[in-house]
Formats: structure tokens, C-alpha cells, sequence
């Protein structure tokens, strides 16, 4: 009965000190500019580059770019990604997308910068770049054969693809894309205090339960709940229960509970950036470079906004809101689950398998990640959960790679649209290239210098130009 | 007028599909719309994003949510 009560606790711990933590200033921005990706950015924008005659590169970066820009979830993935293959740049560039898109789309790129800090989300972003663009060379390499007789075979119609992307949009979500930086970025003019005054409230005792029901353990990795998150929890729930309505029926036209939603997502986020910490009897409030950054881009957003149709505000609220309903409550109860496991792994266990950069344990790394399927974003929680636990962050990049792109849903999808044999073999190359890119990096944070590293990279990069260079020769002429 | 809408059961792709029966609707238009679920039957058609909105079997949208007027216009209501 202990174990199971205290199993609850870990559990809604864990939850509450990320809900306080994490989610505000990076995944609630991050929420609204994946709606903005998904209802300003004309697909075709970033599509027309994929047709089955661009250039190469172009094709290849493209597929890059969709990757992070379009595909925010799994439902966007599979059609694009049987569009490119079928109709569009073929086999490689295909790959490319489906390698790239879970690693590098805005959600779970800002969602691991926060959790595990920025290092990671930038050995996500590169590593998943390379490896993506080599992996879909080496398909395309593989089968060019088979992709050259399927292709003449289905000359389809050219697809109609044309229109970019108009300015107003792109000032749009340039302005939400700094709201999220503001929020997360640890720079010193962000957490530099211009002024702070006292509130005269007692906190203590406030805080003191709190503490008891939510316990910092800096061993296990466990973050405490203090007064303000405890406050910003309080505002999120108040937020969703204006949002269903608010949100969630928007597109039906605008309704009482909308600027309601927005007004308070708005007043969360700057009090969220806002520093409050207890000081003896009374409370001290400390207004910082991040609060008014937080508050000006809040602000800017207002003036942007009325530049657009009713029609497309409405769209990108309600994908907001839809994006919001798929990933968030799976989102909580892994987050909760986590905790309830990290109280039964020990960390030897972790420190033994994967304490250290080799070779068996980047493996390890991957082979945990094919064979654990986690909704979309619960891979971080789970990642962070190993890091306090002693994970080389070799071996976690390797799982952070492995984990979003392979598991036996991706796989099958994939086989029924690109068969079996091709399948395996991406497979395999995704094994293999999470290996070594969890290698690298372990090696890296190693100390293992960027003199010897860099040359390995930058070896690894010419030979996937000279990749190119091959297919593109290869190519038959139009 | 055969209308078909292409999507995979994405939230878009209904709420194209509905969208499209109410502006028909409304317009008093006597249309038949058909969903088209299926990736082999909407790879045929020259899109490769999903929703895409077909009338008569020309591709009017693709890859966005069109606005109600778009929608009346290339049904031709007025």
C-alpha cells in the first residue's frame, strides 16, 4: 500500500513540476506556432520544390524543410510522405522527410531544448539533418535501379504546385517563433532583474506543504513545485476550460470564451516569465528582461493579427486547438507514468547498460528506442528521466534518435507504401546511423575534440556530396 | 456536379467535407460528395497534400483548408 502510494506520489510529482516547469513558456507558444505552420503555410509552398524534376539538392533540403515545417503530426506525415515518393522526388527525398519530420518539427525541437537543454535540441536538429540526407542518399543509391523502371512506368500528370508564402504570415510566425525564444532561451539580459518590489503575503507555509507533497530530490532529477508554479498550474485549467469553447469552436466564428482564452494564455505567459520567490514574511516579485521581452511580443502579436482575414485567425486557432487535443492529455500521462517508473529503476541499472560511450551502449540506446513506442513529445520526459539516472548523453542521443523514427507502427506504415525490402533496409540504416551519431556525440561531450571530431564530420558531409554528385550524373536524362 | 474531397481522416479533411456540404447546402446546389479515403485513388489525382477539394474531377485545393467563399465560388453558387 506504501509502494503504491508512493508510486502516486512520483507520479503526479513528476507531472506537477513539469506542467509548472516546462509547458508554458515552451510548449504553449510552440502549440500556437504549430497551428500557425499547419493553417498559414500553404503546403504547396514548401511541396512545389519536391516535384519529380527538381534538382537534387533542392529536393533533398526541401524534404528537410517539410519535415520540420509541415509535419507537426503523424496524420500530415503519411500522406506527404506517400505524395514525395509517388508523385513527387522519389525515394530519397522521401526518406529524408520521414527521417527528419518526428525529430525536428517545432514541437519536439523546443520541447527537448527546455527539458534537457539546448545541446540537445542542437545535436537533435544537426544530426538529424546529416543522417537524414545521407540515409536518403543511400536509399535512393540502393534501389536506383528499381526507382528508375517504376518511375518511367508511372509517368503521371505533373501536379500543380505554385505559391509561396505571403509576408504578413511569415512576419506572423517570425513574431511567435521570438515569443518562444524570449521564453526559453537562458541568456543574461533575459534573466537580468530591472526591478522588483515586495508583496506583502506570507508565503511560507504555502510553500512548506508544497514542498512536502511535491519533494525536490536534486539525486533523482526531481524538480520541486514552488508557489508561482503552483499558480501557473491553476491558470492552465483555467485556460483549457475557456478554450474548449473558446478554441475549440472557433471555426464557426468567434465567440465570447475566444478572446477570453487568448487574453489569459497571454496574461500566463507573462507571469510565467515573471521571477516570484519567497523571502522571509513577505513575497518578492522580480520583473526581468525575459517579462517585458515576453510582454512586448505578446503585445506585437495584437497589431500582426488584425492584418489577416477573420477566415485565417480562425484556422490557426482551431489547428492550434486540435494539435492542443491530439498530444497534450497523451503528453500528461506519460509524463505521469514516467514518474511512477522512475521510482522503481535503480540507477545502477542504468549507469551499468549505459553509463558510458561505447559501442553496446549507443546500441542499447537504439534497440530500447525501436522496440518502446512513445506517443509523440513522451520521448522527452522519458530521456530526461535517464539522464537523471546517470545516461551518457552519447547513448541518449542514440535512443532520441531511434526512438521517434523506428518503431513498429512507422514500420509498418511504411512497408505497405514502399515494400518490405525497402523498408528493412531503412530500418537498418536508422540503426546503424543512430550508432554513430550517438557515438559522436558522446565522444563530444567527452571532451573528445572538436579537432578530431570535425574532420570525421566534415569527411562524413563530402562523402555525401560526392553521393550526389554520383546520382545526379546518374541520372537519365529528361 | 460530382464533388470529391481527398483526404486520409485527418481533422482538416472532415472539416473540408463539411464545410463543402454546408456551403452546397445553403446554395441550394443538387451535388454528390464522395470522401475519398483511400492513398491509392488520391495519388491519382495530381496533389500530393492532403485536403485537396475535387469538382468534376478538377483539383480546385489542395494541401489547405479553402474559405467558404472560395468553396462557393468554384461550385459556382451564388
Amino acid at each position: 500500500m506504501d509502494l503504491l502510494l508512493a508510486a502516486m506520489q512520483s507520479g503526479a510529482a513528476s507531472l506537477a513540476s513539469y506542467l509548472a516547469a516546462h509547458v508554458l513558456l515552451c510548449l504553449v507558444p510552440a502549440f500556437f506556432i504549430a497551428g500557425a505552420l499547419s493553417a498559414l503555410v500553404p503546403q504547396q509552398s514548401i511541396v512545389r520544390f519536391l516535384g519529380p524534376d527538381a534538382a537534387r539538392w533542392k529536393s533533398y533540403s526541401a524534404a528537410a524543410g517539410a519535415g520540420s515545417l509541415l509535419a507537426v503530426c503523424s496524420c500530415t506525415v503519411l500522406p506527404l510522405f506517400a505524395g514525395i515518393y509517388k508523385k513527387g522526388a522519389g525515394l530519397g527525398p522521401a526518406i529524408t522527410f520521414l527521417f527528419f519530420a518526428p525529430a525536428a518539427n517545432i514541437l519536439a525541437l523546443s520541447y527537448t531544448g527546455v527539458a534537457l537543454g539546448a545541446q540537445f535540441a542542437v545535436a537533435r536538429i544537426v544530426l538529424a539533418l546529416c543522417f537524414g540526407i545521407g540515409i536518403g542518399l543511400l536509399m535512393a543509391l540502393l534501389f536506383r535501379k528499381a526507382e528508375a523502371t517504376r518511375r518511367a512506368a508511372d509517368a503521371g500528370p505533373a501536379f500543380a504546385g505554385d505559391g509561396g508564402i505571403p509576408a504578413r504570415n511569415l512576419g506572423f510566425l517570425l513574431a511567435l517563433v521570438a515569443l518562444l525564444i524570449a521564453g526559453t532561451l537562458k541568456l543574461d539580459f533575459l534573466n537580468a532583474a530591472l526591478f522588483s518590489f515586495n508583496l506583502p503575503w506570507d508565503g511560507r507555509a504555502v510553500q512548506a506543504t508544497l514542498d512536502r507533497w511535491v519533494p525536490a530530490n536534486p539525486a533523482t532529477g526531481a524538480e520541486g513545485l514552488s508557489l508561482q508554479g503552483l499558480l501557473l498550474i491553476g491558470l492552465l485549467l483555467l485556460i483549457g476550460a475557456c478554450a474548449r469553447r473558446g478554441l475549440g469552436k472557433v471555426d464557426e466564428g468567434f465567440n465570447r470564451w475566444t478572446p477570453a482564452a487568448l487574453a489569459l494564455t497571454a496574461l500566463t505567459l507573462v507571469f510565467a516569465a515573471l521571477a516570484l520567490r519567497s523571502t522571509g514574511d513577505q513575497l518578492l516579485l522580480t520583473v526581468t528582461g525575459r517579462t517585458v521581452a515576453v510582454a512586448g511580443l505578446t503585445a506585437l502579436l495584437l497589431p500582426l493579427a488584425r492584418r489577416f482575414d477573420a477566415w485565417d485567425m480562425q484556422q490557426w486557432l482551431w489547428e492550434t486547438w486540435r494539435f492542443v487535443m491530439q498530444i497534450f492529455p497523451l503528453l500528461v500521462v506519460g509524463v505521469f507514468l514516467v514518474g511512477v517508473i522512475r521510482l522503481f529503476i535503480q540507477p545502477e541499472w542504468v549507469q551499468v547498460v549505459a553509463g558510458s560511450n561505447t559501442v553496446l551502449a549507443n546500441l542499447a540506446g537504439v534497440v530500447f528506442g525501436v522496440f518502446m513506442y512513445f506517443p509523440t513529445l513522451v520521448e522527452v520526459p522519458v530521456a530526461k528521466m535517464f539522464l537523471s539516472l546517470g545516461m551518457h548523453p552519447g547513448p541518449l542521443i542514440a535512443y532520441l534518435m531511434a526512438d521517434p523514427e523506428l518503431s513498429l507502427q512507422s514500420i509498418l506504415i511504411t512497408t505497405a507504401i514502399i515494400g518490405k525490402l525497402r523498408t528493412w533496409t531503412y530500418v537498418g540504416l536508422v540503426a546503424l546511423f543512430s550508432t554513430l551519431a550517438g557515438l559522436a556525440y558522446g565522444a563530444w561531450v567527452d571532451g573528445a575534440a572538436a579537432t578530431t571530431l570535425l574532420p570525421a564530420l566534415a569527411g562524413f558531409i563530402a562523402l555525401l556530396a560526392a553521393t550526389l554528385y554520383a546520382i545526379e550524373r546518374q541520372r537519365p536524362p529528361h | 456536379m460530382l464533388i470529391k474531397i481527398l483526404g486520409t481522416g485527418c481533422a482538416k479533411c472532415q472539416r473540408l467535407e463539411q464545410l463543402t456540404r454546408e456551403v452546397a447546402a445553403e446554395a441550394g446546389l443538387a451535388v454528390s460528395i464522395e470522401h475519398v479515403r483511400e492513398m491509392d485513388k488520391i495519388m491519382a489525382y495530381p496533389v500530393m497534400s492532403t485536403p485537396a477539394l475535387v469538382v468534376d474531377d478538377v483539383v480546385k485545393s489542395s494541401g489547405r483548408m479553402p474559405s467558404r467563399e472560395e468553396i462557393a465560388d468554384w461550385l459556382g453558387a451564388d
